[in-house]
């Protein structure tokens, strides 16, 4: 039977606990460093060579799908009662609303050099050490809402502006398209200032620290937030009950996204699975 | 297709988020007045001076050599040429002294792996960003030494990451 992934902003403190215990026990048994290890060597950007599977591409929706769902089972495997909550940050928008409570992950980052020193994932608890980083930085870091040059969340239009597209995405299928739900969603714009964040880039932004740089896997946030930005190509689909994960079949020879994006049948590195067995994940899981 | 920098998205119905604050627009034109006169004072000459050479990105001329010390953090920049027509080119950047991976986006923008959801018009602007996000006393990490490093050379090579 399908498992439920509920709203943070719901879970009894019980739940809280167990969902704290497993993401330390996954980190303990030296698991949960090999998803930060991962997320980092799949990030490419669409400015230089090589495939992308993982950002400023098509399967940005499915890869972070898949990648949840293994984090999910490591949890899972700690405490089968356990699920990966989401973050509503359309609804949960201040530094001291969920998810960044005691209980949960923890508050924002003190402001001399932004190390979060409360919660299960300060430092001085002695669980948290990071292992994967691009600085020599062991504590985990947060710079929530950037108060040096503060940042916004992203506003429940904006979110909608993403979700009313009918199209899933466009040619040229990466960082530059202007139409299309997945880059909406994913949030490259162009320019400087506002217009350069948007939705699930501007999150990554707001909550800043960690959650910056490529490592940002080694904020627990990253998990309640993907979880959040999965929930809404459920919400897409419900929708738009016509559309598909685009594009259908791989660009072919001589256009510039040959051999550098994955269509809806094609495996999904590293994984043996392909964009369209993971359009539809209601026998695994729900959302409440 | 490629967007150009700067390049709004008129027309596309975007909404526009409410202004944080006022005062950002003045620190960002004030870095961008930095930028260019700092720009036009290191790249001018050195581009007169190698100006058969091929431009890389950002204009700046093969083997192009500068430095800056931004809020305290010495940044270095030196740009390689491409090996053959078909190969990239790479800046290599480095914060006090240690690598910073930069990746280039299809508009031309950078990004680097401390500030990876957001990308700016140059390879020296995606580098302050980076000292803006790094934080009092945090430093990238030191590049593995000897054999011992070698098993994570190749992440290591394109991401600058301690693993």
């Amino acid at each position: 039977m399908a498992y439920v992934r509920r709203d943070a902003g719901t879970l009894t403190r019980a739940e809280q606990r167990r969902f704290v215990k497993a993401l330390l026990e996954v980190k303990r048994r030296g698991e949960y460093d090999e998803f930060v290890r991962m997320h980092i060597e799949y990030f490419s950007a669409d400015g230089e060579h090589g495939p992308r599977a993982a950002h400023m591409a098509p399967s940005f929706l499915p890869w972070h799908r898949r990648f949840l769902l293994d984090l999910e089972g490591a949890l899972r495997r700690v405490d089968s009662s356990v699920t990966v909550p989401y973050w509503d940050w359309t609804r949960d928008r201040t530094t001291t609303s969920t998810p960044w409570t005691a209980h949960l992950l923890g508050g924002d980052g003190r402001r001399s050099d932004h190390q979060v020193t409360t919660g299960p994932f300060a430092h001085r608890e002695g669980h948290w050490t990071l292992k994967v980083n691009v600085t020599d930085r062991v504590f985990l870091t947060r710079d929530l809402g950037r108060p040096g040059n503060p940042i916004g969340l992203p506003t429940r239009s904006e979110l909608e502006w993403a979700l009313k597209d009918p199209v899933y995405d466009t040619a040229p299928w990466d960082s530059t398209v202007t139409r299309g739900f997945r880059n909406k969603l994913e949030g490259w714009g162009a320019g400087r200032g506002n217009t350069a964040w948007r939705n699930h880039n501007r999150v990554h932004g707001w909550v800043g620290g960690d959650m910056l740089g490529g490592a940002s896997v080694n904020d627990p946030v990253f998990w309640l937030h993907h979880a959040f930005i999965d929930l809404q190509w459920y919400r897409w689909q419900r929708r738009h009950r016509d559309a598909r994960y685009l594009p259908a079949t791989p660009p072919r020879r001589g256009d510039r996204q040959h051999g550098r994006i994955v269509a809806r049948r094609q495996s999904l590195p590293p994984w043996d699975v392909t964009p369209a067995e993971l359009e539809d994940v209601g026998r695994i899981y729900r959302y409440a | 297709m490629a967007v150009s920098i700067g390049g709004g998205q008129a027309g596309d119905g975007a909404p526009v988020p409410a202004r944080p604050v006022p005062g950002r627009t003045r620190r960002e034109a004030a870095r961008a007045l930095r930028f260019c006169a700092f720009a036009a004072a290191v790249t001018a000459p050195v581009a007169a001076a190698l100006r058969t050479q091929r431009p890389g990105p950002g204009g700046a001329p093969s083997g192009t050599v500068f430095a800056e010390t931004y809020r305290g953090r010495r940044i270095g920049m030196v740009w390689t040429p491409p090996h053959g027509p078909a190969g990239q080119g790479r800046w290599y950047v480095t914060v006090d002294g240690r690598p910073l991976h930069l990746m280039r986006r299809a508009d031309g923008t950078w990004l680097s792996m401390v500030d990876h959801y957001c990308s700016y018009p140059s390879p020296l602007e995606a580098a302050r960003a980076a000292v803006d996000a790094l934080g009092p006393g945090q430093r990238l990490r030191e590049p593995a030494q000897g054999p011992g490093g070698a098993g994570h050379m190749h992440m290591e090579n394109r991401r600058g990451v301690r693993t």
